[in-house]
């Protein structure tokens, strides 16, 4: 199969929140009532239309709002906040049990019945998208996030249907394909925006992390979207996963092999000294 | 009785067992994160439950015996830290004393040999290390900072394997041919009555006999 994407054009999105529901909907994510520690008080008016407050388990899609002031002017910009679904993704590398995976098109997808809760995941994304219901003192954990609308027994993608926040989106900010051609699609608007006079007009998720399978139309720099500009898979991540864990099997399995070499050369040698003492004796 | 003498008194050998079992599942709950393969076991969290109730032994029981025995932690953990002359001793005569069993290598030993300090060394530190990054990433998940709590898996995943392996060194060496017959050497010091026979201690611990036996005979 061909490597899909969704395109994202900042320039054409109303913040309806069309997409929002859709998502919740679509994958029957219940309402996210904000307990502790996410917050202490479980409704506050914090100046914004965006709700709820954050990602979670039970919300995987959420726009954000920002006012940005530039050139004297107050802008009011969206930005699109879920998985971004990456090539070189963190969550997939630190998964201790492959439970994270690349799907067929490119997708960053999960196995939740193998899911273990260890929460590597969630530390490990430079976007700060997975999220689990991790019980305090238990421990006992799930991780969620966008599966691109590809849960098990949800699953629009492999009946032809489009992911239920593109399906839904009025203004067709939100557009799904194949990836070349929305490289191309992007491409072109990016361009457009240039010629119109927006000069840091961008492209984002042609080339971040390999290559992200949502992809952002901006008419300015992401930063002022809220967007990391230069988003990498930690060091810590790479240093457990490629360096710290084939250095446990070594030193385990070197370890083991020379207790045993020890003890079969030590029981020769203490055999050697013991049957000329018995000799002796005799 | 005379041909014994006390080496680990009853509330050490309580101690050393119930933190080993406690460490044991801990390493094992553990150790599914490095072997794929036995994720299946891991499913829907229940390990994570048992590494957390394990863990709470694991802190809890060496506080226990500190509250009751605090002059005896206090010498062991001086044992750990001091270094001298002997333990250099130790280092240069190991391989063949461990290799060939040629005892007479070993230079008379005191309580402790510079591998068992090495050992006691590692179980005081990284047990530190595994005690304070667990309790950051057991209940600052949601508070710390990402890159903090990956710091905290790779430090508490380095005293895992550090530890681990010389707990299978330290379960090993009490099979060693040295340490034969077992049943009067390390076996009974720490399963049995906690004493060791005169010819053991002499053998492998000549300068904590003469300063016991001394003693004795002051008092």
């Amino acid at each position: 199969m061909a490597e899909k994407a969704i395109l994202y054009d900042a320039t054409r999105c109303t913040a309806c929140r069309g997409c929002q529901v859709a998502c919740k909907q679509w994958n029957e994510n219940d309402e996210f009532i904000p307990e502790p520690p996410y917050t202490w008080d479980k409704t506050v008016n914090w100046g914004s239309y965006e709700n709820p407050p954050d990602l979670s388990p039970t919300t995987w899609l959420k726009m954000e709002f920002r006012e940005v002031e530039a050139g004297g002017k107050v802008r009011w910009l969206f930005t699109r906040r879920a998985c971004m679904h990456c090539t070189d993704a963190g969550c997939v590398r630190v998964c201790p049990n492959g439970s994270l995976y690349h799907d067929e098109s490119g997708f960053v997808a999960y196995n939740k019945d193998t899911c273990t809760g260890c929460g590597y995941c969630v530390d490990a994304c430079p976007f700060g998208v997975p999220r689990s219901d991790r019980n305090l003192i238990t421990g006992i954990a799930k991780m969620d996030k966008c599966t691109l609308c590809t849960s098990a027994g949800l699953n629009r993608l492999n009946e032809g249907y489009e992911p239920a926040c593109v399906k839904t989106c009025p203004p067709d900010a939100l557009v799904f394909g194949d990836r070349n051609q929305l490289l191309a699609e992007g491409k072109s608007r990016v361009q457009a925006l240039k010629d119109k006079g927006y000069v840091n007009a961008y492209l984002y998720g042609e080339k971040e992390l390999g290559g992200l399978h949502v992809m952002y139309v901006l008419d300015d720099h992401p930063e002022i979207y809220g967007l990391p500009a230069n988003p990498q898979v930690p060091g810590t991540t790479v240093a457990w996963q490629s360096v710290l864990q084939p250095v446990g099997w070594a030193v385990g399995g070197l370890v083991i092999i020379g207790l045993g070499i020890n003890y079969l050369v030590a029981r020769e040698a203490k055999l050697a000294r013991a049957l000329p003492a018995k000799k002796k004796e005799e | 009785m005379a041909q014994e003498v006390e080496r680990y008194r009853k509330p050490t050998r309580v101690l050393h067992w119930v933190h080993l079992c406690a460490f044991v599942v801990l390493f094992l709950t553990g150790l599914i994160l490095f072997v794929p393969g036995l994720a299946a076991l891991a499913e829907d969290s229940w390990t994570r439950v048992i590494h957390r109730v394990a863990a709470v032994v694991f802190i809890i029981a060496p506080l226990v015996y500190m509250s009751m025995n605090w002059q005896a932690t206090w010498r062991g953990i001086k044992e750990a830290f001091i270094w001298g002359a002997d333990d250099i001793a130790w280092l240069f005569a190991a391989p063949r004393y461990y290799m060939l069993c040629d005892e007479k290598a070993m230079p008379p030993q005191p309580h402790i040999n510079a591998g068992q300090k090495l050992w006691w060394f590692i179980a005081l530190v990284f047990g530190a290390v595994f005690v304070i990054t667990g309790l950051i990433m057991w209940f600052f998940k949601e508070l710390a900072p990402a890159a903090l709590l990956q710091w905290m898996v790779f430090f508490h995943d380095v005293a895992f394997i550090v530890s681990g392996a010389m707990l299978f060194v330290h379960v090993y060496l009490s099979f060693h041919p040295l340490m034969r017959p077992l049943k009067s050497g390390p076996w009974n010091s720490m399963i049995g009555r906690g004493t060791v026979s005169v010819e053991y201690a002499k053998s492998h611990h000549g300068k904590w006999y003469d300063e016991v036996s001394k003693g004795k005979k002051e008092a």
